[in-house]
């Protein structure tokens, strides 16, 4: 594939009670944001484990967005909050094996803030695309 | 009272004897069995007359105790996992467990995650420099003393050195550092390991601060190792003598020593891991990993590694059953699982029959982990893992970072 013609596959987890609804007003609102998103729901962002970020990582996502509630806000109260010391966790492990810690990314964003929605997908996709393809894709691709 | 220290001896002359210092552990085993405090008392003995294979073993009659006696520094038995995986977690017997101080850390860890009843348990640590693996200590005795090593009837480590001591009697001490920059010497999470003294057990015994006395230098870092240790000086068990000044900074200075040497390990060995380049980690780790043969020796030597269920398992559809090497879930979620707690035992990198050097990625990654959570494992039972706790405190906390 061409390096000018890259088109990262990004996996978005938000959760059903803000973040899916911020993604769906920033529908809704007809907002422009890049579609190299794939967005999966799920019911809270605590929900996303190592498990989940990891295996996206290891089938051949080159960034993940993982979306929640602000803290507080949450509709389980604090799994939000779990999954904030899970991404900061993960960062650091990432980085040792020789994943970039900016192809993961947690934002909160909420029902309400569809533009923060848009906003969030337009710059993590410009991250992803100026890092490259993930190095699991790399080595996939014999590069 | 917990904070105290002494330097104590036993009462008992074969127990004195036989000991590696005053006999403390020993006498305070033999008088919790004796007086039906516990049911029985987890310690390593060696099996047979074989010095490089020391292995746990459960006692119950007082006579036996006596063959426990003494330290083996070329093997490193796994207690914490013994104690669990074996002993049911002391949730229906009590224990008086003996261990390292990586040992008694395990079983805090086990505490937390509910693996094993604290209640039941007497812990007595033991100071620590440093363990042998026992194929390296018989290479170290052969090829540096150029001495057999079915000769040796005591080793130990002391100011920096390594000593042996043959059957006649001669004793030959060298340079522990000069060892280890040629490969002998301690196992490589040991060199590095800053926890020498284990003040999270009940009662900490070691040589340090006994000026080479035939005694131990005890400190009571409990409630109920203060109340254990009164009880068995009041029987005739054990007798003290308070440590001076001049003793407790004796100790202090040792165990000072030890953990700048440390230091320097952890920087020489992490040093080349963290000043790769990006893709070079990259490429670097997953050679590693692909000569993983998948046999689950680190899942099954890790004293964190709890689940009764693990996802790795064939049938839970994550590592597909068959494939070898596994696919990159396979370490990354036995990693990922482990690092906020990793106690830098190096029983998985013991266990790794490809050479992979998981404990040095691991106890690195919680070194790091240790910088944003301020988490030290198995220090104390109170604070829970970081990455799987959350404090009611970080509800009004807004951003995507905590800063602890």
């Amino acid at each position: 594939m061409n390096e000018n013609k890259f088109e990262p596959k990004i996996v978005g987890f938000c959760c059903n009670w803000c973040s899916y609804a911020g993604a769906d007003l920033a529908g809704v609102g007809r907002l422009q944001y890049p579609p190299d998103i794939r967005v999966v729901r799920v019911m809270c962002s605590g929900r996303v484990s190592d498990l989940l970020i990891l295996n996206a990582f290891a089938i051949g996502a080159d960034g993940i967005l993982v979306a929640g509630c602000h803290p507080g806000d949450c509709h389980y109260l604090k799994g939000n909050l779990a999954a904030r010391r899970r991404v900061m966790g993960l960062k650091p492990f990432l980085e040792a094996i020789g994943i970039r810690p900016e192809r993961l990314r947690l934002e909160w964003i909420a029902a309400s803030e569809g533009p923060k929605f848009a906003e969030t997908v337009m710059s993590f996709t410009q991250t992803i695309k100026e890092l490259g393809p993930s190095p699991f894709n790399r080595r996939r691709n014999g590069h | 009272m917990k904070g105290d220290m002494y330097l104590a001896w036993s009462s008992d002359s074969e127990i004195l004897n036989r000991s590696e210092n005053g006999g403390i552990v020993t006498s305070l085993l033999k008088f919790v069995l004796d007086t039906k405090r516990v049911d029985a008392v987890l310690a390593v003995k060696a099996r047979g007359d074989d010095r490089y294979d020391g292995g746990p073993v459960l006692i119950t009659d007082p006579s036996e105790l006596i063959e426990t006696a003494g330290s083996l520094h070329c093997s490193s038995p796994n207690i914490a996992r013994f104690l669990k995986e074996y002993l049911g977690g002391a949730f229906d017997m009590k224990l008086a467990v003996v261990g390292k101080p990586c040992d008694i850390r395990g079983t805090i860890e086990l505490v937390k995650r509910e693996q094993v009843n604290l209640d039941n348990l007497f812990l007595i640590g033991l100071n620590c420099s440093g363990t042998l693996s026992p194929v390296v200590a018989k290479r170290t005795i052969i090829e540096e003393f150029g001495v057999d090593p079915l000769n040796i009837i005591h080793e130990d480590i002391e100011d920096g050195n390594l000593i042996i001591m043959l059957k006649d009697g001669t004793e030959k001490t060298k340079d522990l550092k000069a060892l280890e920059e040629k490969g002998y010497g301690r196992r490589e999470n040991c060199r590095r390991c800053e926890i020498k003294i284990p003040t999270m057990a009940d009662i900490a015994c070691g040589k340090w601060g006994t000026s080479n006395k035939k005694a131990t230098f005890v400190e009571i870092c409990s409630d109920k190792g203060a109340e254990l240790f009164e009880e068995a000086i009041k029987a005739g068990y054990i007798a003290v003598e308070h440590a001076d000044d001049k003793a407790i900074k004796e100790r202090k200075e040792k165990e000072q020593e030890a953990i700048e040497s440390a230091l320097k390990w952890e920087k020489t060995d992490f040093a080349p891991l963290k000043n790769m380049a990006i893709e070079e980690k990259f490429d670097y780790w997953w050679g590693q990993f692909s000569q993983c043969i998948k046999c689950y020796g680190c899942r099954d030597a890790c004293p964190i590694c709890y689940c009764k269920d693990c996802i790795l398992e064939a049938d839970r559809g994550v590592v597909m059953p068959g494939e070898v090497p596994p696919n990159a879930m396979f370490p990354m979620i036995r990693i990922a699982h482990v690092m906020d707690s990793c106690l830098n035992c190096g029983q998985c990198q013991d266990a790794c029959p490809a050479g992979i050097p998981l404990t040095r990625l691991i106890f690195m990654l919680n070194k790091e982990l240790y910088g944003i959570f301020k988490y030290q494992p198995g220090v104390d039972v109170a604070s829970r893992p970081p990455l799987r706790s959350i404090t009611d405190e970080e509800l009004t906390i807004p951003g995507v970072e905590l800063v602890f």
